[in-house]
């Protein structure tokens, strides 16, 4: 680090990594996801965490002009097994100018948090010594709710233990972020807020999916430790019945921008397909 | 003011000059013992010495500034606190509680949840501390600190936009020269105007504080440094709380000494503003220091509750507190610690301009 300031024009424009979808990329103002950052998606099972990284991991490779990074990525699961014949899947669809688009993704599989913070301590040499073509600029890491949620005991020091990791793992993921331009993805689960709970947060987290009202997980102190956080909710929508009296249900998602430097709140609503997640209509702002 | 043109003996001289006391600032601030010791000479003598340092000094301004440097009645402070600058935050209901603005020449702490838009005043801040004298600005530039990562330059842009954008429309109903103005503002000179350090780690944070000092020297139109957050590096790997303390303390006794520094008008370059005071000429060099600090869940009597990270000590660093939280839909901030304001709260807004009023009734929807 030199003491010397930093030109801002040289900041412009940010570098970004296409989500795949035009609509999707102007909900988080043109673009898709920041490089030097971390965006957190946070949403219930079943809401589309997963493929949205899966189609992330693959936009990545997209050339400059396409959107893209043209960068290979490391996909870091504590979830297992990992989605591998939707991955394949979706690079047929979605990718077919890059020969063997798979080539360009890592995986490896996350055991614990020291599992993790031990891997981000030898995240220089990997980074710098890629065994894919193409250098690393995407790191997602899915799930890291997964592996705070049942390590930890809930008394007051096994929680400031737990914050203090949180703000390890955050400060280096950030560190390698800035040295390497990276775009750094994390998901996290959401936990039912019970109204009778002791702790106000204030509008921290509030939101619905599923008539359920969820928050993030792993509380106020991740949330400290991200720079934008987006929110997948889904709701089911009875449209008619069927000709035999079955009802007909129809689930709607929605992607929501909690909270992010760069972006007004705003939301969404996507769908998933056979061929990728993808947004619809044009996006309703908040403000 | 030179040793050399002291009226003592030569060979006092002389040893004064061998000892390394070149300057009559050097001479202000140590006992006759020490001077006694250094030089070689009896106490009786070093404190003759020392008297007729004191006598010189009072007589010529300059010299005598220096020597009771930081010194000051309060009638003169009195005086000097009418010139104090405030930098306004665009948003007049939070100007009002702040008592125009966030000061210069105090250090304010702003703490809030994720996403309550500490960033987002920090950015505005830098960039309004930029409006020209004309316009009732100060025309100074921005130091910004960012160890969060947050401080994104495309949004910077954004603000820098809505800020011109503004001053234009007051431009146009005082019929003043709207297309020099137009010429003269770019948002990239607004971008420019700020310096911006990434701190990666809590060593590289207290590098670049402890390098402010020299920077600011070198820079003197910086009015504002910006620290985003203070915080996060001190949060992790603090095993040993009583160096975290200590590191914490010497932080923040550094940013009040640079908020307070008054800089001798030695060279009088560009049109930076000048106070004149008690017969001596001063820069106004004062700085806004706003820290911006992360919320904590704290265990007291077997609840939890919401509070300011960093702990008690740290609370005294700052001579201003304010917390931003939500009310219902809207951001409020809230006068926690003052020793001139009232404790008060006012809403603001965050738009795609930056830090503006709320429109009155007309209440955001959440899209929830």
């Amino acid at each position: 680090m030199t003491l010397t300031p930093e030109n801002l024009i040289g900041h412009l424009p940010a570098q970004k990594c296409t989500l795949g979808c035009p609509i999707l990329d102007g909900l988080l103002g043109g673009g898709g996801i920041p490089c030097n950052s971390i965006t957190e998606i946070v949403g219930e099972s079943g809401c589309g965490k997963t493929q949205l990284c899966l189609q992330l991991l693959l936009s990545a490779q997209l050339p400059h002009s396409l959107g893209g990074l043209s960068a290979s990525s490391l996909y870091l699961h504590s979830e297992l097994p990992f989605p591998l014949r939707r991955l394949h899947h979706l690079s047929t669809t979605i990718l077919n100018h890059n020969n063997n688009p798979l080539d360009n993704i890592l995986v490896r599989p996350l055991h614990s948090a020291d599992d993790l913070l031990s891997l981000l301590l030898r995240l220089d040499s990997l980074l710098l010594l890629s065994p894919s073509p193409l250098p690393i600029k995407l790191i997602v890491i899915d799930s890291i709710a997964v592996l705070f949620r049942s390590e930890f005991d809930n008394s007051p020091a096994e929680l400031r233990r737990r914050s203090n990791l949180f703000f390890r793992i955050a400060g280096m993921l950030k560190m390698q972020a800035r040295r390497f331009g990276l775009a750094v993805v994390v998901t996290n689960q959401v936990v039912d807020l019970v109204e009778s709970e002791g702790v106000r947060v204030g509008d921290l987290g509030e939101m619905w999916s599923s008539g359920r009202r969820v928050g993030a997980a792993l509380g106020m102190a991740w949330a400290s430790c991200v720079n934008s956080r987006l929110f997948l909710s889904r709701s089911d929508e009875v449209v008619g019945r069927e000709g035999d009296g079955e009802l007909r249900v129809r689930t709607r998602r929605r992607i929501h921008v909690v909270f992010a430097p760069h972006l007004p709140e705003g939301s969404c609503e996507y769908q998933i397909l056979r061929e990728g997640v993808f947004g619809v209509r044009l996006c309703v702002l908040g403000t | 003011m030179e040793v050399s043109g002291l009226p003592v003996s030569a060979s006092q001289r002389a040893k004064l000059a061998s000892a390394g006391y070149t300057t009559l600032s050097s001479l202000s601030s140590i006992s006759s013992q020490h001077l006694a010791r250094d030089l070689n000479v009896s106490n009786e003598e070093a404190l003759q010495i020392l008297n007729v340092v004191m006598r010189t000094g009072r007589f010529s301004d300059l010299a005598g500034a220096s020597i009771v440097a930081g010194a000051q009645s309060a009638w003169d402070m009195l005086l000097e606190e009418e010139h104090n600058k405030h930098i306004t935050t665009s948003c007049g209901d939070l100007d009002k509680i702040l008592g125009g603005g966030i000061s210069c020449k105090e250090v304010t702490e702003i703490g809030g949840i994720p996403g309550i838009g500490k960033t987002q005043l920090g950015i505005q801040l830098a960039i309004n501390v930029q409006i020209p004298v004309d316009y009732g600005g100060l025309g100074g530039k921005a130091i910004y600190i960012d160890t969060e990562g947050s401080f994104m330059a495309e949004r910077v842009f954004q603000v820098a936009e809505g800020c011109i954008e503004d001053m234009l429309k007051l431009n146009v109903s005082q019929l003043k020269d709207v297309e020099t103005l137009k010429e003269k503002m770019h948002p990239n000179t607004f971008l420019a105007n700020i310096f911006y350090f990434r701190a990666c780690s809590y060593t590289e944070q207290i590098a670049v504080i402890n390098h402010l000092e020299k920077f600011v020297s070198e820079h003197k139109d910086v009015r504002i440094v910006v620290i985003d957050s203070v915080t996060f590096h001190f949060r992790q790997d603090f095993d040993d709380m009583a160096l975290r303390t200590r590191l914490l303390s010497g932080m923040a006794s550094k940013l009040m000494k640079l908020a307070k520094q008054f800089s001798l008008a030695v060279d009088m370059i560009g049109d930076a503003e000048i106070l004149l005071q008690s017969g001596s000429v001063f820069f106004d060099t004062t700085k806004g220091v706003v820290i911006l600090n992360q919320v904590t869940m704290k265990f007291t009597d077997g609840s939890f509750q919401l509070t300011l990270a960093l702990g008690d000590s740290w609370s005294h660093a700052c001579t201003n507190r304010v917390i931003l939280y939500w009310n219902g839909n809207e951001r409020h901030a809230y006068i926690d610690k003052s020793p001139s304001l009232r404790s008060q709260s006012a809403p603001y807004a965050v738009t795609s301009k930056g830090i503006r009023d709320v429109v009155s009734n007309c209440k955001r929807i959440r899209m929830m």
